[in-house]
């Protein structure tokens, strides 16, 4: 890790949009950014774009180049090229060759994210995935229905909580819906779980929601949204 | 034995029909149909066509069940990523992977993958025969198998 004070240094493993968007991302918040690039003139071109970023022309999984960059004193490698392989190479040899503490890779195939886990990327990202995810919170926005409670104005909601929802991971005393909507019941994994104050929200989980039917629309957005 | 080829170029494909005429049960994966003209119209093992890196192809090629997997594509991160899924992930029991980088070969024996390497056995053989005058390079070239493989 960097010492106190110094920013923090990352290296980042393939310069096409999501490499170069990141690195002036991260120059902006005042990373110290190298990051490395197969191509000799998109190499240049980002160089002459972002002015402060280090730009190295070389192969990001080979051993002896990666020595080159500072590798040891490196606080996380972030693999963001198009390939999953490349991306996964660079995260293990930076992991067990240079000890760096954290390894980041971009997932192209996000059939992928459970194999760059089990082979020890920290934090494996799927854009394809986190987009999915966005989409259907909209979707599901807009497609929440509640079945009525006899004429009573009140009603049963299931909501699908979207893996982005900002509910995912907080107890269930934590979790504030709209106009004092009430959890009744968490169906995970296909089975019904009676909900306590503590009980911690999991992706995947379906809410059963006791709401007044005109609150149903603001239900689904607060769902997507958290 | 039940073995998973991915990759069928010129060493697939050689191995795929070798295990093939031998009696075991082969499949190979390759992402171009084209490949497997290499197997010839004598191979009676399967063919998938699909990116040996992602999990559900090598399920559809049948990983969860083989005995030994081979990865020969003509990248060597892609094999040491299709290597590593089949062994961690799968537990193939035998899981062999073709690297020419040397160095990666190092690292990736260290981690506990089994590994060749044809620019080092290469390398080697061309030094012996010029130590020695004995070509090694001649041995396997005259296996009656290759006769006919293109």
């Amino acid at each position: 890790m960097s010492p106190a004070g110094e920013p923090p240094y990352v290296i980042i493993v393939g310069g096409g949009k999501v490499g170069y968007h990141l690195a002036r991302h991260l120059i902006e918040r005042d990373y110290e950014v190298t990051l490395v690039e197969k191509d000799a003139v998109r190499a240049e071109w980002i160089e002459h774009q972002l002015g402060t970023v280090s730009v190295m022309v070389g192969d990001g999984d080979e051993m002896a180049f990666l020595a080159t960059t500072g590798i040891e004193r490196a606080s996380a490698v972030i693999g963001t090229t198009g390939d999953d392989e490349d991306n996964l190479i660079v995260c293990q040899l930076a992991k067990t060759k240079f000890s760096v503490p954290r390894t980041i890779a971009r997932v192209n195939n996000p059939h992928n994210v459970a194999v760059f886990k089990a082979l020890g990327v920290d934090a494996p990202v799927s854009a394809t995935e986190v987009l999915m995810g966005l989409i259907e919170a909209e979707l599901a926005s807009e497609l929440v229905r509640g079945v009525a409670v006899k004429a009573s104005g009140a009603c049963l909601v299931d909501l699908a909580l979207p893996a982005v929802s900002g509910f995912v991971g907080k107890p269930v005393a934590e979790i504030s819906l709209p106009k004092g909507g009430i959890i009744v019941c968490i169906v995970r994994g296909g089975r019904p779980v009676v909900p306590t104050p503590e009980t911690v929200v999991e992706a995947g989980d379906e809410l059963v929601v006791f709401s007044q039917l005109t609150d149903v629309a603001a239900l689904g957005e607060a769902v997507a949204r958290g | 034995m039940k073995v998973i080829i991915v990759g069928c170029g010129r060493v697939g494909a050689r191995l795929a029909k070798q295990l093939d005429a031998e009696g075991h049960q082969v499949t190979v994966v390759d992402q171009l149909v084209s490949a497997f003209n290499r197997l010839g119209r004598d191979f009676g093992g399967n063919m998938i066509v699909g990116n040996c890196i992602d999990e559900a192809v090598l399920r559809r090629a049948g990983v969860e069940k083989a005995d030994c997997f081979v990865s020969v594509t003509n990248g060597d991160n892609r094999n040491l990523m299709a290597a590593q899924i089949a062994q961690r992930f799968f537990k193939v029991p035998r899981v062999i992977t073709r690297l020419y980088d040397p160095i990666r070969q190092s690292v990736y024996r260290e981690m506990g993958l089994e590994t060749f390497c044809p620019t080092s056995l290469g390398a080697d053989l061309v030094r012996d025969y010029f130590l020695t005058g004995v070509n090694r390079g001649h041995e396997t070239a005259d296996d009656p198998s290759t006769v006919g493989a293109s």
